[in-house]
């Protein structure tokens, strides 16, 4: 496999030190930046995240980093990796702090985890959980049946009308875990922290077509 | 969910660790890291900083750091390095101020409640200041009052077993509050595989640490976490064969 570029996009939200050193780890030729115009011409990136949706879309759309993202994706075929936030905030809306809307790329809409559903586990969703594959192709490529994954995260979209090739994972709701669909991709864990099948995942992701 | 932590004591520098243990060879057998500044006296926070960033570079797991936590900007250096939560302990009696601030900041979640517990004529008694000063609260009104504050783990030490080897001193957990909620990490005296085995399978605890040297030497530490899915406990599961080749193709292809 030839070194690739990765572009991670740095918005001042959240731990880039772990996305990038596995990123390096797997060989690929990182680059961090916050500059709207080496975002647009990427080919890979990738967005990371952890905290608050609404300050994430603000911290995004302050240094008119959302367009570039939305350029790169729809008009240049650039693929994307969202990681945690990163992977909510290209959906449509998030109903946290009142509600915000997201980049858009997808149609899904962000929640909390619903109480009732819960039965006493706590909120956030903390540890490492399996996730459940659809088809173990593409990003879910050699992963090991049960495989699981580090999540820390609080709201979460379901799967109803869901495309693409994605995997759920059970916390009171089944909920989206990871997906992909065309170039765009997404996982609601951290693989950064998720050991082997993180590295794997994004190995899979980098070398994705 | 179930879990093991490694926590490093600082015998040696970072390259003696790299150099002595196959690192990968401990990373990709524990679930998490913990990584603590034990050093007595004035503490170099940035050359923690650094070895914290060293280590996160090299460990695709969760890591928490700490040691010497008395300030936000600390917290946050130590969150922007790498670490996905801080380790606090005497900052908890010392400023809650400061305590709510990074909860408030990074959330409950980030921020790991640490207690070290000796015995004392029979009693377990809590201290702070790298176990220097003796707190005059029994533990269970420590443990009740961490659990007010709202933090995302505890991780309970025994001073007498640390580092020994003897096993862990599961009578400690009577002194946890029964309307404790916050998930335990028990360390302090793992020397051996049952240590660790016994350990899960009390159900007050959610986590067991170790830091016993011998217990990383080779690939004893990838030994016991293959022995302990084989025999049924509940840890995350990966494979660990698949990175090896996945290095090697992506290396010289």
């Amino acid at each position: 496999m030839s070194i690739q570029k990765v572009t991670v996009i740095d918005y001042g939200v959240g731990n880039i030190w772990s996305v990038m050193s596995a990123l390096k780890y797997l060989g690929a030729d990182t680059e961090l930046t916050s500059e709207p115009e080496k975002i647009s011409k990427a080919s890979i990136l990738v967005l990371p995240g952890v905290g608050s949706f609404k300050r994430g879309m603000e911290a995004l759309k302050g240094r008119g980093i959302d367009e570039s993202i939305i350029d790169a994706v729809t008009s240049k075929e650039a693929k994307i990796l969202g990681i945690c936030l990163g992977m909510q905030l290209m959906m449509a809306y998030s109903t946290e702090d009142g509600g915000a809307k997201g980049l858009g790329l997808l149609p899904n809409k962000i929640e909390r985890f619903s109480i009732k559903n819960l039965n006493e586990k706590k909120i956030p969703h903390v540890g490492f959980n399996s996730i459940y594959v659809n088809e173990k192709e593409g990003l879910f490529k050699d992963l090991p049946d049960f495989a699981d994954f580090y999540f820390t995260h609080s709201y979460r979209t379901l799967v109803d009308g869901m495309q693409g090739r994605y995997a759920t994972c059970k916390y009171g709701d089944e909920f989206l875990a990871a997906y992909e669909i065309g170039n765009i991709y997404g996982t609601q864990f951290h693989p950064e922290k998720s050991q082997i099948n993180g590295l794997i995942m994004l190995r899979n992701f980098m070398k994705a077509e | 969910m179930l879990s093991r932590n490694f926590r490093l004591q600082k015998v040696g520098g970072l390259g003696w660790l790299k150099k002595n243990y196959n690192f990968s060879n401990i990373s990709f057998s524990i679930d998490e890291l913990i990584i603590l500044d034990v050093t007595r006296g004035e503490k170099d926070e940035k050359r923690f900083h650094e070895h914290v960033r060293s280590l996160a570079s090299e460990c695709f797991a969760p890591i928490a750091a700490g040691g010497g936590i008395r300030t936000l900007e600390h917290a946050r250096n130590l969150l922007y390095s790498g670490a996905d939560k801080v380790v606090v302990n005497t900052l908890i009696y010392e400023s809650t101020d400061i305590m709510n601030e990074i909860i408030s900041e990074f959330g409950q979640q980030s921020v790991v409640a640490s207690v070290d517990v000796k015995m004392v004529d029979n009693k377990f008694t809590v201290w702070t200041d790298n176990g220097s000063v003796l707190q005059k609260k029994s533990v269970t009104q420590w443990l009740e009052d961490i659990a007010l504050l709202g933090v995302g783990e505890l991780y309970l030490n025994s001073i007498d077993r640390d580092g020994t080897g003897q096993g862990y001193q599961i009578e400690l957990l009577d002194s946890i509050p029964d309307t404790f909620s916050i998930p335990v990490i028990l360390s302090g005296g793992a020397g051996k595989y049952d240590h660790l085995s016994n350990g899960l399978r009390d159900k007050r605890i959610d986590a067991v640490a170790t830091e016993h040297l011998f217990n990383f030497v080779g690939d004893g530490l990838k030994k016991m976490r293959n022995k302990l899915l084989e025999e049924g406990h509940n840890l995350p599961y990966w494979d660990a064969e698949i990175v090896r080749k996945m290095y090697n193709t992506l290396h010289t292809g």
